[in-house]
Formats: structure tokens, sequence, C-alpha cells
């Protein structure tokens, strides 16, 4: 591949979100109030950021290097992370939008008016997004790698940089339409170079015979019902938790449209997960050899230039590897814009030189990781992430927006509990079942049984609360579920 | 507040109150009363000022747990309906064994099937949903602007 459209693809990418996220302090600072600006922001806006900010290096990179590695297994991956939406849609959106909380940390503190359930909800969003924002940067190095031929590390350490700079600097705050840019980039990036092989591809032949490239053995009706039931529990859930979506839900004006849009937004990720998926399919018959050279993750980027050689190819290649690049700054500049906004609240006073540093903080944790660690599939790393989310924040979510009961010590330990114990399946997970091989798909695809865990774990405790449930419980849930118009009519 | 008040507050209201003209009309016997700050669209503000210390036994707190319910229950109808229709499409997929060997585009249409046919149903449950947690919504206004 010509090294010069890597070069040139990256740093066109690199150089715009600068651009958009210099010129968007300006904006932010001209926007006298965050608020006015929220209630002109129409659902499809809203819709296209929450799409900008969510798909990742595993959705744009992962899924077709899963499916290209593993078969039609990795298709419920797209699967879980959309109907993580619709999960979100029937127990979150409304409620979520009419607490006022614009991160989770705000959300437990103000529903079981408790500190300590505020500091054990921080910490945990600190660790869920660095290790989100590992995989981004680890998608991020072999980008570099496989596109321009420098050391993988040149790709982390600047993904990482950019995204301090632009966060530290201000810009990428509440600018719902850089976000929404990125999605419609994003799925161009992937939706052109589908078409563009499809049409083009004719006289190609496959290198597999389809019977080959598609074999029944790792089709559909080969099901593995623990892992994939453990997974969409992971998925569906985990996404409920994230950082970084909580708070574009706010940017709607009431918590109907938080449902509009979140519909919306269903929609989006169904017609974007077609191309990864397409991705996917035509890496098996025509590229199989990438995933015996462990390179599978970067098929996305190679097949283009593979099918359709020439300057058209080239083009299609620079598209590509554009649309990956948008997809880890945008997730990460999402990630890092939350999580030092909680660090720097919880831990540095609150002040803009707080954000500051929490902000390069926040890029340069994760960065270490990304070094120190051996890259595993992006798909499947971001999926463990879901796992450790759906076991830690999406039990006291839930049962906080539904259930009146709920304490403080019980959400406390429920999320303790959840960490603790998908913590070790998931770090320690290898250790224990190279002994154990009977346990392994427990550890490797632990959410079906930590996150029942964690619940049951949460309410046994807040049922044996002696000092019994928060003062103004009933006040919040009502202001949680009574539609705007009525808490709200016309302020008299 | 005053009766005044209360009556400004409808047309403020626009949107809400087409759906209330919608719900059935109540046959039981409306109580009328003096102006007290429970009544009217702001019933439900007030019982929320009050649930700071004391009991909610009132009526607009039984409306709120009512809608808390409702929603709840609709929310957990609609997921197991996606599940498992969603499992049942899966089912049918492995069963039969043709979908293997149809090819569309040199891809079978099990696997196509799969990578496509669940995120129709995902959009139907979610744009069902929002309009049935509307209507619940619509009825707890009635409900609340009725007291």
């Amino acid at each position: 591949m010509n090294a010069a459209i890597g070069y040139i693809a990256i740093a066109a990418v690199a150089v715009a979100s600068a651009l958009i996220g210099f010129y968007g302090l300006r904006v932010s600072r001209t926007t006298s109030d965050f608020y006015v600006a929220s209630r002109t922001v129409r659902p499809w806006w809203n819709a296209s950021a929450i799409g900008g900010e969510y798909l990742s290096a595993a959705s744009f990179l992962g899924i077709a290097g899963l499916i290209l590695l593993t078969g039609s297994s990795a298709l419920w991956f797209p699967i879980g992370y959309t109907a993580g939406y619709l999960m979100l849609l029937l127990f979150v959106a409304a409620p979520l939008r009419r607490s006022g909380a614009y991160t989770i940390p705000d959300f437990t503190e103000a529903r079981l008016d408790s500190l300590w359930a505020r500091r054990v909800t921080s910490t945990l969003v600190i660790v869920i997004g660095w290790f989100y924002i590992v995989p981004q940067l680890q998608g991020a190095a072999l980008t570099v790698r496989i596109t321009t031929g420098l050391p993988a590390w040149v790709g982390s350490v600047a993904v990482a940089v950019i995204v301090a700079v632009i966060v530290a600097a201000g810009g990428m705050r509440s600018i719902t339409f850089v976000q929404a840019f990125q999605f419609w980039l994003k799925l161009t990036a992937l939706a052109i170079p589908v078409v563009a092989i499809l049409l083009f591809v004719g006289d190609v032949q496959p290198a597999l015979p389809p019977v080959a490239a598609f074999p029944t053995s790792a089709g559909p009706g080969d099901l593995e019902v623990y892992r994939t039931v453990s997974l969409m529990v992971a998925l569906l859930l985990g996404t409920l938790g994230l950082p970084h979506v909580l708070v574009r839900f706010y940017t709607n004006p009431d918590g109907v449209a938080a449902r509009r849009t979140t519909v919306i937004v269903l929609v989006l990720l169904s017609v974007f997960y077609l191309f990864p998926t397409a991705f996917g399919f035509l890496g098996r018959a025509f590229a199989p050899d990438l995933a015996s050279s462990g390179d599978a993750d970067a098929l996305v980027l190679l097949l283009p230039d593979r099918l359709i050689p020439g300057p058209l190819g080239d083009v299609l290649t620079a598209l590509v590897i554009a649309g990956a690049f948008a997809a880890f700054l945008s997730t990460s500049s999402g990630l890092v814009v939350s999580l030092a906004g909680v660090i720097s609240q919880d831990l540095l006073g609150g002040s803009v030189r707080g954000f500051r540093i929490a902000a390069v903080l926040s890029s340069f944790v994760p960065l270490v990781v990304a070094l120190a660690t051996e890259p595993a599939g992006l798909a499947g790393s971001v999926g463990l992430v879901f796992a450790f989310t759906a076991s830690t924040l999406c039990p006291v979510l839930l049962l906080g927006i539904w259930w009146r009961r709920l304490t403080a010590r019980g959400a406390i330990a429920g999320m303790v509990t959840g960490a603790v114990l998908s913590g070790v399946a998931i770090l320690g997970g290898g250790a224990v079942a190279a002994s154990l091989p009977a346990l392994r798909p427990l550890l490797e695809q632990p959410a079906a049984w930590t996150v029942p865990v964690a619940v049951l774990v949460t309410v046994l405790v807040s049922l044996g609360d002696r000092r019994g449930i928060p003062r103004g419980t009933d006040r919040f849930l009502a202001r949680l579920h009574v539609p705007e118009a009525i808490t709200r009519p016309g302020e008299g | 507040m005053t009766r005044g008040a209360s009556d400004a507050g409808p047309p403020a209201d626009d949107p809400a109150a087409p759906p209330a003209r919608d719900s059935p009309p109540h046959p039981e016997r409306v109580r009328v009363t003096a102006p007290r700050a429970g009544s009217g669209p702001a019933a439900a503000r007030s019982a929320v000022h009050r649930a700071e210390g004391g009991p909610t036994s009132d009526i607009a707190g039984v409306y709120v747990r009512s809608l808390i319910r409702s929603q709840l229950r609709l929310g957990i109808v609609f997921a197991l309906g996606f599940v498992i229709a969603t499992a049942l499409f899966v089912l049918a997929i492995a069963v039969v064994p043709q979908l293997d060997r149809t090819f569309v585009l040199g891809v079978p249409l099990s696997w196509l099937l799969l990578g496509a046919g669940v995120y129709p149903l995902a959009i139907t449950v979610g744009a069902l949903y929002v309009r049935a947690a509307s209507r619940n919504e619509a009825r707890y206004r009635a409900l609340a602007e009725d007291e």
C-alpha cells in the first residue's frame, strides 16, 4: 500500500479535528447558555451526535475483523451494540433526561443522597472510560502500522496527544454538530467503499468458493448458547452505563424528545452496521489470508486497495483511513471529556485548570495501558468493557430509576461486587481457565452471571439496610417519571 | 395558588392538551371544591414538593406510583418481546438447513438474515414503545388534571 495515502488521510483528519476543536472553542464561548442551545438541537442532529460518539474502533474495524476471524458468531456484536440502545430507550432514556443529571455520579448522588455512592460510581466511570479508550488507541496503532509502515506506538501516541490537546483546550465540549458530522463521515467512509467494491469486483475471482468461505461450522446454526447469551447481556445492559452516552441525552429538551432521539439512534446504527458486516463477508471471500496473519482487524483498511487497484483504490483507502481515525478521535475525545469532568469535579475542585489536568490524565493513563499490553481483538476488548459496565453501573441505574427501596449501601455493595467479580473474571480469567478449562466460557464472557449476582446483592443489602430509603426518594422518582408539562406548568 | 393561575395553565401546555381530550370521559362524579394547592395541573408538582418528608398517601402520589408501575411493565413487556422474537428468529435460521445452502451474492442466506434481520425488529419494537409510553403519560396527565 502507498504510505503517502496513509500520511495524507491521517494528517487531514488530525488537522480537521484540531481546527474544529479550536473553532468550537470560540463557539462554546459565544454560546452564553448551554440550556438555551440544548433546546434548539433537533432529534436528528442529536441522534447523529450520539452515533458519532458511540461508533468506535470496535465498530469501525473490529466487527469486520471478527467476522473474518470467527464467522457468524461475530454478527452478534453489532446486534448487541444496537439493541443496547433499545434497552436504553425502554428503561433509561426519558427518566435519565428528566433527572437533570449530567453524569452517572451526579445521578447516583442525587438519587441516593450519598457522597460515598457518588465516589464509588465516579471511580467506576473512570476505570470504564480508561479501558474503553485503550482499544481506540490500539486501533490507531494498528492503522498507522498497516497504512504508513511507521512503528505502531506512533498511532497510539498521536491519538492520545491530539485528544488531550483538543479537550484540554476546551474544544469538543457540547459541540453536537462535530460529533454529528463524525457519524456521517464514518458511515460514508464505509458505505462508499462497499458500494464501489460491489460494483467493480465482478471480474475479481474470490480467493475461496462460497461454500469454503462461509462454512456451516462457522454459520448461524452453530451457536454457542452460553457465550452468545452472556455477550448479549453484556452489550444490551452495558450500553446503559457508558460514561459518554448520558451527557448527550441532556441536549434533548425533554423526556419525550429523548425517546424520539433514541429511536433515531436505533435507525442510524442499524444502517451503519450493515457496512462493517458487508466488509466482513467480503473479507471472508476475498481476503481469508488476513485471518491467519493476525491482522484481521485491518481488513477494512486493506480490502479496497486489494480489490480495486489504481487511483480509485487509493481514494477509497484514504477514505477508510480517515473514517477509522474519526472513530478513534471522536470516541476517545467523548470519553476524555466525560472522564475529565468526573475527575476534575471529584478530585480537583472543579476548576478549569483542574479540568485541563484531568483531560491530560484521562488520555495518558490509557496510553500507558495501550502501550504496555498486547492488543487483543478490538471487538472482543470493547465487549469486555461492556461486561464490566453491565455488572457495575447498570444495576444501580436500573434499580435507581425503577425501584423505590434502593439504598446507598445496597448500591455500593452491588457495584463493588459486580466490579470485583467481573474484574477478576476478565483480568485473571486466563490463568484460572488454564487449570479449569470447564470454566473458560464463564470467565471469558462473565456478564450472564456477574450481572444477576450484582443485582441480587444490591437488592438484598438495600432490603437489609436499617437506615431505610433516602429522604426525598418519592420526590426524585416522581421527577424521573412525570412528564415535563405536568411538573413545570408554565412555572406558574 | 389562585384558581386563575391554574386556569392559565392549559394554554401554555397546548401540546399536552390533545392527548388529554382523547382519553375516554370519566363516568364517576368529579368532586368540585374550593381552590387549593392540590388542584389543577399543578397537582403532581405540589405532590412532588410535599413528598420531601411526609407520607405521600395522597392521591397525586398514588397516580405517580401507578405511572411508574405501568411504565416499568411496558418496558419489561417490550424487552421480553424483543428478546423472545430474536431468539425465535435465530432458532428458525438454525433449524432450516436450506438457508445455509442458498447463496445470494455468494453469501449464505442464513448469514445475511442474521447479519441484517434483527435490526428492523429492534427499530419496530422501539417505535411501538415510544407510542405506548407516551400514551401512559397522557393517561397520567388526564388523571392528574382531573383530580
